[in-house]
């Protein structure tokens, strides 16, 4: 399975205060399952936006990994797991048991945007999902609903070709130092409901230096898929508390996609809170590693997408969907502090519009960080 | 050899053969093969750094040992041999004496670069070598003379120095201890030897222990060096909100410091501090929370919010964000992030004069000296970053008046500045943009500091305190994460 995104997008502002249009091959993604029997599966995906996306991708509002208003690319190893679902057979009846182990995603919040009906972030990425961890999980399926813990390491990567922190330089065990719980619940066949709690250990400090972020995460997610349409709808709150409270961001989003026959139609809203950092000479990354516990204050971004997608075109094993996405949106102060909105961007409306196609080759429906019990497909539009 | 050198060094032998023996009785030595794994060994002298062609300020001294390290050997024959640099050595003991310690002064060859003495004593198959690096008599450039990491919890923030102790604020691996010339453990600028170290309690504080500053008080009226300060910096949003505690250490014993009393103050974290010594006041910045001054005199213990003298918030709630303190005269100057530089009266903390008059830049440290104000400037704000040093002239009335701006470069912050004690040098050390590193300055014209000496250091420098040494002027400076450090310039020869 592969996939990638040739996408062409402008954006009003970048910091400064301009505008800028680039082109680039975001999210290429090549992907293996590898079932051993009915219940061990390898999964294996490598993510080359090291080599398409170095400099992160063009998206207002999105930050995290010292990356500002661009996305940042993620690592080439982006998930390397071995999950073994109903561990104890027939033993436990009607229950199963799964265990999971290798570097990938939490189960915390909800599924990564790669995945998802839209091309752009959301600005709420590091709050509403936690990925490219060293992790053992364990989960516990009972009927609908299904109960999984993980322990992890908190650090999240500083570069695509970096691995997780397993040790700190002082000898202490970074893998373990986070942990994370997720009860999702589906009480139909496309109503999946989730909830899930994870206390990630200085997320944003390899070594260890910084507080420990406590997420929450809540969401809906309703998906139908039929070959002539697709109902898509995901709603979600996710919570991050910082330093017992120092510093707290907040996010909703929903969004929902519809297709009839070869045209899709989405829309998404979201409010969220991010930090604003010290920026560096390059305005769009900031300062790694961070030298004390201080931000310059708080943004709260506004935005409205929609897009128009057309396809699948091709009936092979590779197909196209071309698509059309724009973003406005506004930026509000979300709390005390130095940061400017107008010094830094001129204004505070956002406008973005990406034209582009995703080329498919398998990929399309799959569903990233559900392993073990939760390992079958779920599909959206 | 001068008597009074030759007591000096069998008192520094002495103490540190005690330290590293236990007290234990020489042997009688010398008479009988010796065993072939005795031992022999630097104590003090390696690794310094000084011009060519002069004398080195620490003596070399090696010490022979029996082969379980316990017992002095005693009358043994020692060998000095210079064996590049072509230095010479003076004051040479060619037998070991009662501690089985030898030494001798080094004077520096005319080649700059490294210079070694080779050491051997008779019976033992293995020399010691020292080494020490010459540098150019005409210097004009900072010379890192050491560098000392320090563990990555985010790195290490400011530095105290004083008595040859340097206080290093390495944020939650605590304040570390290190004799860089005091002679308690042997150490130097370019050899800094760790007498303790001390993570003080976080209390409560979200972060952990962060400790950011330290100052050493030493009291003049009862005499005694027993408290240091300890600045804890907690989370803090820029301009609006900061937390951190000041934490007060026991350091009567250097070797094993105490954590005895605490100040907090609600809704605001400290940041620098200054002293009025004689008149037992600290001084400290407490950001949005503005300056306060806090009586030390007597025993320090338990919670300090008794002791406040006085806290002012010199811009006004909203519109203050201190960042440093410094007294001068009869004048307690403040340097407001926010709005900017003033000058206070010590007691009351009234305004005396200033504020308002740096709207152009974010505020950052601030250096007073013989009727100059020095102020750094920090970050980005409305487009203009903290690339300059504002120059200030200070009436007789401490007020302010703005002369000139020294513009430091591609930098993005001056997160330090400072004057030499013979006030002939402005240091600064900044962060950030393509040039951050330490910068040297001389004040032959104190309106128009020129730029003499610098040194790029590409993660940047927090700060840089400033210390006279045996004769020579150090930079004790900060460097930041990801490799963070406590690097140490020798200045001397920049502006001489």
């Amino acid at each position: 399975m592969a996939q990638a995104i040739l996408a062409g997008t402008r954006a009003d502002p970048i910091p400064g205060g301009d505008d800028r249009a680039e082109v680039r091959v975001t999210q290429p993604v090549a992907m293996a399952l590898v079932d051993v029997g009915a219940r061990i599966r390898l999964t294996a995906t490598a993510n080359l936006e090291a080599l398409t996306l170095a400099d992160g991708e063009l998206t207002p509002g999105a930050w995290g990994e010292g990356f500002v208003d661009r996305r940042h690319p993620h690592t080439v190893v982006h998930e390397l797991t071995l999950g073994v679902r109903d561990l104890l057979g027939s033993r436990d009846g009607a229950i199963e048991v799964g265990v999971v182990a290798g570097k990938g995603f939490v189960p915390f919040g909800t599924d990564d945007p790669m995945v998802r009906p839209f091309l752009r972030y959301p600005v709420n990425h590091h709050l509403a999902q936690l990925l490219e961890r060293a992790v053992v999980l364990g989960q516990l399926q009972v009927g609908m609903a299904t109960l999984e813990g993980a322990l992890f390491n908190g650090d999240e990567p500083e570069r695509p070709g970096q691995w997780p922190l397993l040790r700190r330089a002082d000898g202490a065990w970074r893998f373990g130092d986070s942990r994370a719980a997720r009860l999702t619940m589906r009480p139909m066949a496309t109503l999946e409901l989730q909830g899930s709690l994870a206390a990630v250990k200085s997320p944003e400090h390899r070594q260890g230096a910084g507080g420990t972020a406590r997420k929450e995460s809540l969401s809906a997610r309703w998906a139908e898929e039929q070959p002539t349409r697709a109902r898509y709808a995901l709603v979600e709150w996710a919570h991050t508390s910082e330093l017992d409270g120092a510093f707290v961001f907040r996010s909703f989003l929903a969004e929902v996609a519809v297709r009839e026959r070869r045209v899709a139609v989405g829309y998404r809203f979201e409010r969220t809170t991010r930090p604003e950092e010290e920026r560096l000479d390059d305005p769009f990354r900031s300062k790694r590693p961070h030298l004390e516990n201080s931000i310059l204050g708080t943004t709260r971004w506004t935005l409205h997408t929609a897009q128009l997608r057309f396809g699948p075109i091709g009936r092979g094993r590779v197909d196209a969907l071309p698509f059309i996405e724009a973003t406005v949106g506004r930026i509000s102060r979300g709390g005390p502090g130095i940061f400017d909105i107008e010094t830094l961007y001129g204004t505070d409306r956002v406008r973005t519009i990406s034209v582009g196609v995703v080329v498919n080759a398998g990929m399309r429906g799959h569903r990233m960080g559900r392993y073990g019990v939760l390992g079958a497909a779920h599909h959206h539009p | 050899m001068p008597a009074s050198f030759r007591r000096r060094l069998t008192a520094i032998g002495s103490l540190l053969l005690v330290i590293s023996c236990g007290g234990d009785s020489p042997s009688d030595g010398g008479t009988t093969p010796p065993p072939p794994s005795e031992q022999l060994r630097i104590i003090t002298g390696n690794s310094q750094v000084g011009p060519a062609g002069t004398a080195l300020p620490v003596p070399l001294l090696v010490q022979a040992l029996s082969a379980d390290g316990t017992t002095p050997l005693v009358g043994r024959n020692v060998t000095w041999t210079v064996v590049t640099g072509g230095g010479t050595l003076a004051e040479v003991r060619t037998q070991t004496d009662g501690a089985g310690a030898a030494s001798a002064r080094w004077t520096l060859g005319a080649a700059v670069g490294a210079q070694t003495i080779r050491v051997t004593i008779q019976g033992i198959a293995t020399p010691v070598t020292f080494t020490a690096t010459a540098q150019n008599a005409n210097q004009t450039q900072p010379v890192l003379v050491a560098t000392v990491p320090v563990p990555a919890t985010y790195g290490h923030h400011d530095t105290f120095v004083r008595d040859g102790l340097a206080f290093v604020c390495a944020w939650n691996a605590g304040v570390l201890i290190y004799d860089v010339g005091n002679g308690m453990r042997g150490g130097s600028p370019a050899n800094p030897v760790l007498v303790s170290s001390l993570v003080t309690n976080a209390n409560g504080v979200p972060g952990g222990a962060q400790v950011h500053n330290a100052w050493w008080f030493h009291n003049p009226v009862t005499g005694e060096k027993r408290y240091l300060f300890i600045g804890q910096e907690g989370p803090a949003t820029v301009g609006a909100s900061s937390s951190g505690d000041l934490h007060v250490v026991d350091v009567s014993n250097l070797a094993d410091p105490r954590e005895v009393a605490t100040l907090r103050i609600g809704g605001a974290g400290i940041h620098n501090f200054w002293m009025d010594e004689q008149r037992q006041v600290l001084y400290a910045a407490y950001y949005n929370g503005g300056v306060l001054a806090l009586d030390v005199s007597g025993t320090l213990q338990g919670d300090l919010q008794g002791r406040i003298l006085a806290r002012r918030t010199p811009g006004g709630e909203g519109n203050t964000y201190v960042w440093g303190v410094m007294l001068a005269g009869n004048t307690l100057y403040a340097s407001d992030m926010l709005s900017g530089f003033w000058a206070l009266d010590p007691v009351t903390l009234a305004t005396k004069g200033g504020g308002g008059n740096v709207a152009d830049r974010y505020t950052s440290d601030l250096w007073i000296r013989d009727g100059w104000g020095y102020t750094g400037t920090w970050g980005n704000r409305g487009g203009r970053r903290g690339t300059v040093i504002k120059v200030w002239q200070l009436a007789g009335t401490g007020v302010p008046t703005l002369i000139d701006s020294v513009n430091v470069g591609n930098i993005t912050t001056v997160s330090d500045v400072a004057v030499t004690p013979d006030g002939k040098a402005l240091v600064a050390t900044a962060e950030g943009g393509t040039g951050p590193g330490l910068y040297i300055y001389d004040r032959v014209d104190p309106r128009r500091p020129q730029l003499k000496g610098s040194v790029t250091v590409s993660q940047g420098l927090h700060t840089g305190e400033v210390a006279v040494i045996n004769g020579r002027t150090y930079v004790f400076a900060a460097q930041n994460p990801g490799l963070p450090a406590l690097r140490i310039y020798d200045i001397t020869g920049v502006v001489p």
